[in-house]
Formats: structure tokens, C-alpha cells, sequence
């Protein structure tokens, strides 16, 4: 470091004057020389240079002319200093330029035609550009390709060394996977210690090297990039909502590149701030599913006990005779609805619209509810803000942050290389509260493990030593007297010590972390599935928020209290009203002024104030039989919840259960209609990211064989069922959110709202902060370790299963995942059968070490059900927010 | 109307002039040598830069020389070509189209993708018989091409020649673009693992 300074918030770099090419240029002391001419609109070549990292300084492109010297310079690694003059054209620096890359070029092994970079390669531009034609004496490097890893090849015959994947991978992602080896007289990139790659492989090399020497396995000689059709669009596997290019040809899917690529070098750094462009793993290498075998081509209806294909008009016709003679026999409260949040806004806002208005029934919820709701009632409940409330900027420029129950790494990897940045250009604290060892842990400044299923009791101990230590900022507490003083009563009756001992943290740790995250200038709390998909996530969300709140980190610009989500558009599904309790734009729905005014635009009434169910209750009601028909979206309750939620009778207790999916999933085999859905690539649409940013979703190819997109099926639905729907296009749906929710689609970052917790804490708080602070209680001993089921890299949900190269990467190992002294512990070595018991039951499989477990603590995916571990799983339901929890439980573990 | 002409008018009427004058053309062609040329029992002779049908070529050692680069699919004004690649499975580091299509009803006889080819492996032939009932079987594919290219390997060759493409390098340098350097003339022998 040093090259740039980040302009950060706290440091402003002295203003310079140098000249380039005749004309007097300002810039920032210590920045390099390459920046500031770039800065000035001139694009000098370079191959090595890219904004996100610092210079490397190996092509020898970047060649400028400094009055005083004799020879050129390397503008990249020169530092921009008061009075340079500088010459930036010219022939004798065209020839110098020419000369290095002829010197590149004589080691290249030239095969152009056979090279996928061919025609979206820097070193085929600088030749062209600079007119070679004959080169002195070539050389052939004859360098094996390295074909061991997964996903890339690394054909070093044609590498130019310019260290640009290496500095990526170590400056910017913070991985460090590659390095440069002298092997048979060539400085070669390989993956750290010559090994086959085993890294994240998010792929952010390959869309940084300017020539082919890393290919892409996936689309390796297949097609030119001339070739295939590019879409922009924004990736539907995790809610960072990352814009990434789908690259098509025809009818297949042929690779995905990212805006992160040589082709884009130039940049300021404080750009980043909002993103690096890149991707993840399953955003590069996770598109196989969108055209693959295992989809749904056509409906399926059963017929005798077995699905069957029929044309979609017959489909649609028994269809609509079987829910009119629901609606006729039953009433409208016999229907209810599920969607994932996979889907479009568009859709989102379509399905609650067709339940509501059409079926006239106001059962219906959507997968936000398996953990994001927790924070969005809590959230609202407090601040009256119902997403979270800081942005990818204000975590990048964050001085503390404080990680607690997040695998973010993991789950939200592009949020994670916010934090990342945050460490690095920054200098963050970054405190991790887990009780697994997460990467984020091994960057972290206070990496912190914790006993398992003690988050909520961690908190109370923050909570509890900012009061005891005084801590806490006069400003914010003296606004609201009362309130602090129940907070103070409800949190007296705790006891540090128990607290320190329950969860395995000591009372000096508490007071540092507390102390650091209450002196930070720009302290954000950032808890996700290991808060709001346990127990109690909905109280856990509002003690962190009692604790920015007292430590005066909650309306101030930089600090809040943040999550993140794991499905692509879970805060579209809230803000869409796509839940019994909220109406489109969070709109309460028994608040009658929003009743009214959605009733007037729908032109039709909403069922009455009071009645819905939300996921659970859903269940529950089809077991008892007042459901009879259910309308599941994208959703996958059999696949998700465990056994003990009886979603396999509730499923047999309806009457028709329809499922719409890309894929034959689990549920979709109980279903009596299965319509074929298209993927995200085949619709256009909105996703709305866990910042709150709107962004687009753009069709790439054709619907795959008779699939439709599913606000198409809605309409077609609606229509058949009576109602007098037009939409000829996601545009009119669009129109319509529009006027309904005005100011929705600012397509852009999304409007600061400042968090206000005044009315909270003056009204009502003192009554309820009493039962939220409660000395938690240990758990059974006779069940020692700890189940945890979560998310891996590579996965999301059950989507990701269909994509054959991730599972190629990370295939269903089917053994439990344990700390390695545990198995010594235990006495049992990699794939040594164990039986596994809990409350729920028991079952035998195999265990592996995994670096990441604790000890006392065990692991296992939940993206896959083979062995079913997911129905050991106890559920608890919160009560006020109806979120099943069911990711921990208490198992014990024995020797089969 | 004076005497003369009158006298004239009638002389010539009794010579049967009109048809003397007219039959003169006639009897000179009768001691022609005929221009009509009796297509197809006579064939005419093509020169070598004609540019008949498209054919694929092998090297001597009967690999196929097409690497499957898409360039000939850039180049094609008439998009007739489609060119489908993949990895050599017996050769690393090579590439081969496993799908070549020409759409002989498409194409416009340009040969720009000829010129296109970085190495030679399609060529223009002097064929260019290839009516037929079923227009279906004008959708060339990779083997036909492939046949093409064998059975007129000398003109394909000829024609390469003719257009400056297989002459030497100096001499052709004006016409076409060359990579820098030819792969094979490297300074150093190939290791081991490779030869």
C-alpha cells in the first residue's frame, strides 16, 4: 500500500501541480503517476495495471517521458509529485512501447485461433496497435497446461506475467491462492504451493487476466466472445444482487463474465466503496441449471397417481375448474399461497395481488419468512425502517464492525469483500461473534468464538457491560430518560459472570469489545442467519438495536444495524407485501387508509383486516383441513423444513396442491399440477438486494421449451379465474407498482433514511424491555455437541443442487462435518460411521474433519437432504413474528 | 421520287436483293469457327483464382488443419458459415471445430473467409456443379466439405496460390495479415513430454 491513499473520511492527501503534456494538473500527494494521467482522460496502455490493486509495474507499457531523466519511466509505479513535467506522446515512446510488447510477444506462443481471449485480449490489441509484424528471435515456453483444478485451466504458455490474477486475488479478495514459480526457466502462475487450485474460486482471475493463460473449464473452446450475446443482468443467488453479464448463444447459456475485467482498469478507488464488480463462485460458475436437462419443459398434471404432460391449455382449464369449485365449496379462506423470493418484484407484487384480489384470501407468505422477517418486524417495530439500515459504502467505510452470528464469507460473499475492504484500505476493527471459525474470523481484528446457541446471551453481556463500564453516549440516552432507566432495570437483574460463563467469553472481552465498538466514529452491527434464523431472532434483532442505541451508533451517518439476506429478492418479497401483515410498500394491512386505497386501485376487496397466516399457520391449517388448495411459487417446504413440521401430511391433506418451478422439485412430485416456470435468465423484472437497491433483471434468451415466466402464469390464472387483468408486459406491472408505491424504483441507491427510534422508546418501551433481558438456561447435557445446518460457498438453498459444475465443486459428501479433536475425542477417523441422535430422532452417516467446526459443535448443509439431517431439526416458531427456527439443535454423537 | 431511284427500287426488286443482303450474314458464319460452347459435354478451362465451391483441407499428415477459431464466421458477409469448436482430446492445447456448416445457398462466393483462415484450411475449388433436387443437401457439412476439399486438393491448392496466400511470406506480406512469427519456427526444440 501507500501508491494510492484511500480518500477515506478521516484522511484528506495534500493537493499537488505537475504538468502532462503542456497542461497544469491537480491531484492528490502520493498517487501514482499512471492515476493522475488517466485522471486527465488520456488512456496510456497497460497491461499490468488495474485500479483495484496497487501498480505492479511488469509490462513496461505505461512508458512516459519526466523531464530530467533520460530514459522513460514506468508511470505506474512512479509516485505523482509537486512540479513533474511530463510527456505522454511521442515517437520515441511508441517505439519503446512497441519494443516491450515485442518483448512479450516473443514468448507467447502466438496461437490466437485456437486461445479463447481471442479478440477480447490486451496483448492482441497492443500488437495490432503498435503494428508488429516481425519479431526478432521467438521462443516457445512449452509449459504443460495445468488442468488440475475444477473450474480453470491455467495454460502458461501464453501468461505474460503481469501478476494481475495474483495481486487480485491477494490485494482485493484477500485469498491469496496464487503465486508466481520459477518452473523450467519461466516465472509461471500457480495456485499457492503448486498444488491443484482448492481456493474460493470466485473466478475473479480469469476476469482480470488480459490474455488467455486462464481459461475458463466451463466454456473452454466453445465459442469466440464475439460470438455470444451479452446481458446485463443481476445474479439470483444471494442478496447482494451482483450485476453480472450472462453470455448466451441461442439457447444455451454459454459462460457468465463479471463488470470486473481487464477491459475496465481504469477507476478511482474510492469507487469501490459501492462494489468491485467481481463475483462469487456461484454467480461465475453456477448458470448450468438455467439451461439445463432437469428442467421443466412442460405441465405436468397427475393423472392416476403419476404426473403426466399435457398442453398448457388443457392444464389451465382443469386448473380453474378445480379452484372455482374450491372457492364454491370451501370459500375463499380454503386458499393459500407460498412464492419464493427468487422471483421478479414484478411477480412478487402479482402473486399477493392474485391472492388477495382474485382468490380473495389472504393466506400467503414468501421464504423471507425463514429468518429475514425477524429483522424487518424488529427493525420496524424499532425505527420504523424495514430493511436494513446501512449500504455497501457505509460497511466499506466503517471503523468497527461488529460480526455476530454470520458465516458472511459464506453466505453474502461480495458483502463480505465489503468488510474486506474495510480491514484493508481502511483499517477496521472487525469483531466476530460465531461459534464457528469463519473465514471473516480469520481477517477479523477480534476473532471471538462463542459457545453455540449463546448469541442472544452475548448480546445481553454487551448490553449489560455499555451500562455497567458507562459506555454509553450521553446525547442518545438523555433524550430518553425513561427508557434507559427500564433498559438499565431489565438488564440489572443479569449477571456478567453467568453471562461469561454460558457463553465462553470473559468479562475483559466484553469491555473491549464494547469499547471499541462504542469509540468508533462509524460502528455498524452486522448479525445474520446465526441471529434471525434462530430463536428468538425477532428479541436478538432488538437487543442489538437497544445496544447502537445506547452507544449513540443508531442514527448517526456510517453506524445502524445491518443483515443481509440469503435469498435474491427476500426484501423485495417485504416490500412487495408478499406477507399476511404487510401490504405493498410495508403498508400494514389492517390499517385501513392503505386498506382503502389498495382496494380503490385493485378495484376489488380485500379480504378483512385480521385474517392471513403466515407460513407456519399455513401448514397448520392444511394438516387441520380448512386449507384445501395451495399455490406453492418456487418453494420447496419439503426439501426446507424438517420432519417435525409434518409437511409431508399437510401436503396429502389438501385437496390440489399446485406447484410452479423451473424444476421437479420435492414438493412439485406431491403436487396435482406442476407448472414449468422460467428461470431469472428468461424474464425481465426487478430484484430489490438487502441494500434496498432496485435492480433490473433482463431477459437473455427464450423461455426454455413450454415454460412460462410466472407473472405470465398469474395473468393467465387471474384472467381464466375472472378478473380483468392487461398486462401485455413486466413494464405495465411496473407502471403499476409505480403509482402505488411511489418513489420505488429510484433504480439507484436507494434514499438514507435515517433510523428514528424516538416513538419506540417513548412509547411502550419501558412495558416490554422487561421480558427481553432473561438469564438464558443451559441446555441438556445428555446431548453435548451442537447441530448446526447453514450455508456453504458454493450452494444456495436448493437451487444450486441442479448446477452440475457447482456440485462438481462441492459435491454432498453425505458425512456430518466435525472438529477434527472431537473425532479424536470419539475415536473415528474420515468416513467412520456415527449415529447421530436428537430430540427428533437419530440416524447413522459418516463424519469429516472440517477446519471450520468448533469443537462441540457439528455441521452439515443444508442444501442437501441426503442423509436427511435437517429432520433431527427442533423447531421453535417466534411468536411474534412466526419465523420457524430450526438451524441449531442438541445432538449426541456416538460411534456407530 | 426521281428516275434513278425508281430504276433503282425496281432492279433490285427483280435481283431479289433484300435477300442476298440478308443471307450474307449467313453464308460468312457457315465458314466461321463456331463461338457456342457446348456446355456440358465441353468443359470450360477455370483459372485458378476462381471462386467455385468451399472446401476444407488436411495437412500432409492428414490431420485436419481447420483449429476451429470462428474467424471465417466473423468474416462471412452472407452468415452462411456456423463453426462449432472444442478441445482436441488427443492433441493438448488444440482446438478443432467439431461442426462446420456451409450454406452453399447463402453464400455470396466472396472469399473472404478463405482470406480469413490463419491457416489455410479452407480454399475455393473450381467445382461448381452442385445442382441438385433436394435443396436441403446444399447445407454443407463438416465431412462434405472435407471431401470437397480432398477431391480438389489441387485446386484448392492452386487457388491458395493464386491468391497470395501460400506463397512465401515476404512476397505476400502486402496482401494479407501474418501473426508475427510462425508457431513452428521457434529457437528451441520441444521438450520431451511433447515430442
Amino acid at each position: 500500500m501507500g501508491l494510492k491513499p484511500a480518500t477515506n473520511p478521516d484522511v484528506e492527501a495534500a493537493t499537488i501541480e505537475l504538468t502532462i503534456d503542456g497542461k497544469t494538473v491537480t491531484a492528490k500527494d502520493g498517487v501514482s503517476l499512471y492515476d493522475v494521467i488517466s485522471m486527465t482522460g488520456k488512456i496510456i496502455p497497460a497491461m499490468c495495471y488495474h485500479y483495484t490493486f496497487d501498480p505492479f509495474g511488469s509490462c513496461g507499457m505505461c512508458l512516459v517521458m519526466q523531464e530530467g531523466k533520460k530514459a522513460p519511466v514506468r508511470s505506474c509505479t512512479a509516485k505523482a509529485t509537486a512540479g513533474m513535467i511530463i510527456r505522454t506522446e511521442g515517437d520515441d515512446l511508441f517505439l519503446a512501447r512497441k519494443k516491450a510488447v515485442e518483448k512479450h510477444l516473443s514468448v507467447h506462443p502466438l496461437d490466437c485461433p485456437v486461445c479463447d481471449a481471442d479478440g477480447h485480449c490486451e496483448l492482441q490489441d497492443m500488437a495490432f496497435e503498435h503494428g508488429v509484424t516481425n519479431l526478432a528471435n521467438a521462443k516457445q515456453k512449452f509449459i504443460p497446461e495445468d488442468t488440475r483444478s475444477p473450474v480453470l485451466d491455467f495454460n502458461m504458455n501464453r501468461c505474460i506475467a503481469c501478476a494481475e490474477c495474483i495481486n487480485v486475488c491477494k490485494d482485493v479478495l484477500m485469498i491469496d491462492a496464487l503465486q508466481f514459480m520459477k518452473k523450467g526457466g519461466f516465472n509461471q502462475v500457480v495456485p499457492k504451493g503448486d498444488v491443484a487450485l482448492d481456493c474460493e474460486f470466485c473466478g475473479d482471475c480469469l476476469a482480470v487476466c488480459p490474455v488467455g493463460a486462464i481459461t475458463n473449464k466451463f466454456s473452454k473452446y466453445l465459442y469466440k466472445p464475439w460470438q455470444m450475446k451479452k446481458t446485463t443482468t443481476t445474479c439470483n443467488y444471494c442478496g447482494d444482487g451482483c450485476q453480472l453479464y450472462l453470455e448466451t448463444k441461442d439457447e444455451e447459456v454459454i459462460r457468465v463474465t463479471s463488470p470486473l475485467s481487464w477491459k475496465n482498469k481504469w477507476g478511482d478507488r474510492s469507487e469501490t466503496a459501492k462494489g468491485h464488480g467481481g463475483l462469487c463462485v456461484r454467480g461465475r460458475f453456477g448458470f448450468e441449471y438455467l439451461d439445463g436437462k432437469t428442467r421443466l419443459r412442460n405441465p405436468l398434471v397427475r393423472e392416476h397417481n403419476q404426473l403426466v404432460e399435457k398442453p398448457w391449455i388443457e392444464t389451465m382449464q382443469t386448473l380453474v375448474d378445480r379452484f372455482t369449485a374450491i372457492t364454491h365449496r370451501h370459500g375463499a379462506d380454503a386458499i393459500a399461497g407460498l412464492i419464493t423470493a427468487r422471483c421478479t418484484n414484478e411477480e412478487l407484487y402479482l402473486f399477493q395481488k392474485l391472492m388477495r384480489t382474485v382468490f380473495g384470501t389472504n393466506h400467503l407468505d414468501s421464504s423471507a419468512r425463514y429468518g429475514h422477517m425477524n429483522f424487518v418486524h424488529a427493525s420496524k417495530h424499532a425505527v420504523g425502517l424495514g430493511r436494513t439500515h446501512n449500504d455497501w459504502e457505509d460497511l466499506t467505510k466503517a471503523k468497527a464492525v461488529l460480526v455476530i452470528g454470520s458465516n458472511l464469507t459464506e453466505t453474502n460473499p461480495l458483502t463480505a469483500m465489503r468488510i474486506k475492504e474495510a480491514i484493508r484500505v481502511y483499517k477496521a476493527q472487525v469483531v466476530t461473534l460465531d461459534s464457528a471459525v469463519t473465514n471473516m474470523a480469520k481477517l477479523a481484528s477480534h476473532p471471538l468464538l462463542i459457545n453455540p446457541g449463546t448469541e442472544g446471551a452475548v448480546i445481553d453481556g454487551l448490553v449489560k457491560t455499555a451500562i455497567d463500564q458507562d459506555l454509553v453516549d450521553e446525547e442518545s440516552v438523555k433524550k430518553h430518560p425513561r427508557a434507559f432507566d427500564a433498559l438499565k432495570a431489565a438488564v440489572g437483574t443479569l449477571s456478567l459472570e453467568q453471562i461469561s460463563a454460558h457463553t465462553g467469553l470473559s468479562s475483559e472481552t466484553f469491555k473491549e469489545i464494547v469499547a471499541l465498538f462504542a469509540e468508533s466514529p462509524r460502528s455498524i452491527i452486522l448479525c445474520a442467519e446465526g441471529i434471525v434464523r434462530r430463536t428468538n431472532g425477532y428479541q436478538n434483532v432488538l437487543k442489538l438495536i437497544d445496544l447502537a442505541w445506547i452507544t449513540g451508533k443508531l442514527d448517526r451517518p456510517g453506524c445502524g444495524v445491518s443483515t443481509v439476506t440469503e435469498e435474491p429478492n427476500e426484501q423485495g418479497a417485504v416490500d412487495m407485501g408478499v406477507a399476511p401483515e404487510f401490504l405493498p410498500g410495508q403498508a400494514r394491512f389492517d390499517d385501513a387508509a392503505a386498506r382503502d386505497r389498495f382496494a380503490k386501485a385493485w378495484d376489488a376487496p380485500l379480504p378483512q383486516a385480521g385474517t392471513g397466516s403466515h407460513l407456519v399457520d399455513i401448514l397448520n391449517r392444511c394438516r387441520s383441513g380448512q386449507i384445501k388448495a395451495l399455490y406453492i411459487l418456487g418453494e420447496n417446504p419439503l426439501g426446507t423444513l424438517p420432519a417435525s413440521l409434518e409437511v409431508r401430511t399437510a401436503l396429502e391433506h389438501v385437496e390440489l396442491l399446485v406447484v410452479q418451478d423451473p424444476f421437479l422439485t420435492q414438493t412439485g412430485r406431491q403436487a396435482h399440477f406442476v407448472l414449468p416456470a422460467c428461470t431469472y435468465a428468461e424474464k425481465d423484472g426487478t430484484f430489490t438486494n438487502l441494500e434496498g437497491r432496485v435492480l433490473r433483471v433482463r431477459q437473455a434468451m427464450d423461455p426454455l421449451g413450454d415454460s412460462l415466466p410466472d407473472w405470465h402464469i398469474m395473468t393467465a390464472l387471474a384472467n381464466a379465474m375472472g378478473a380483468h387483468w392487461e398486462y401485455q408486459s413486466v413494464n405495465d406491472i411496473q407502471a403499476e407498482i409505480l403509482k402505488l408505491v411511489p418513489g420505488y424504483y429510484n433504480l439507484g441507491q436507494p434514499r438514507k433514511i435515517v433510523p428514528t427510534p424516538d416513538h419506540y422508546l417513548s412509547d411502550g418501551y419501558a412495558a416490554e424491555v422487561g421480558a427481553r433481558y432473561r438469564a438464558s438456561e443451559g441446555h441438556d447435557q445428555t446431548r453435548p455437541f451442537s447441530l448446526q445446518m447453514g450455508q456453504v460457498l458454493m450452494h444456495s438453498g436448493k437451487m444450486s443442487t441442479e448446477a452440475p459444475g457447482l456440485i462438481k465443486i462441492a459435491p454432498n459428501t453425505g458425512k456430518l462435518h466435525m472438529n477434527i479433536r472431537d473425532m479424536e475425542q470419539l475415536g473415528v477417523q474420515e468416513g467412520v460411521k456415527v449415529c447421530l441422535a436428537s430430540e427428533r430422532g437419530s440416524l447413522q452417516l459418516g463424519v469429516q474433519p472440517d477446519q471450520s467446526v468448533a469443537p462441540g459443535t457439528c455441521f452439515f448443509p443444508e442444501h442437501f437432504n441426503e442423509p436427511p439431517v435437517k429432520d433431527l431439526m427442533t423447531v421453535s416458531i417466534d411468536p411474534v413474528t412466526g419465523v420457524p427456527a430450526f438451524k441449531q439443535c442438541w445432538v449426541s454423537i456416538e460411534r456407530a | 421520287m426521281n428516275v434513278g431511284a425508281l430504276t433503282k427500287k425496281v432492279l433490285q426488286a427483280a435481283l431479289f436483293y433484300e435477300i442476298w443482303d440478308a443471307m450474307k450474314v449467313t453464308f460468312q458464319h457457315m465458314f466461321h469457327r463456331p463461338i457456342t460452347f457446348q456446355y456440358p459435354r465441353e468443359q470450360r478451362t477455370i483459372p485458378d483464382a476462381h471462386r467455385g465451391a468451399l472446401g476444407l483441407l488436411r495437412y500432409d499428415d492428414g490431420h485436419e488443419r481447420c483449429v476451429g477459431c470462428d474467424l471465417c464466421e466473423a468474416a462471412c458477409p452472407s452468415r452462411c458459415i456456423k463453426v462449432i469448436s472444442a478441445e482436441d482430446p488427443s492433441r493438448p492445447l488444440q482446438r478443432y471445430a467439431t461442426e462446420f456448416y456451409i450454406d452453399i445457398t447463402k453464400c455470396v462466393f466472396c472469399g473472404y473467409c478463405v482470406e480469413a483462415c490463419p491457416v489455410n484450411a479452407l480454399a475455393m475449388t473450381k467445382m461448381y456443379e452442385f445442382s441438385t433436387h433436394d435443396k436441403r443437401t446444399l447445407l454443407f457439412d463438416k465431412k462434405r466439405l472435407y471431401d470437397i476439399g480432398e477431391r480438389h486438393l489441387d485446386d484448392a491448392k492452386k487457388y491458395l496460390y493464386a491468391h497470395n496466400q501460400e506463397k512465401n511470406v515476404e512476397e505476400s506480406r502486402e496482401y494479407r495479415y501474418y501473426f508475427p512469427q510462425s508457431v513452428l519456427k521457434s529457437t528451441q526444440s520441444p521438450p520431451k513430454h511433447l515430442s
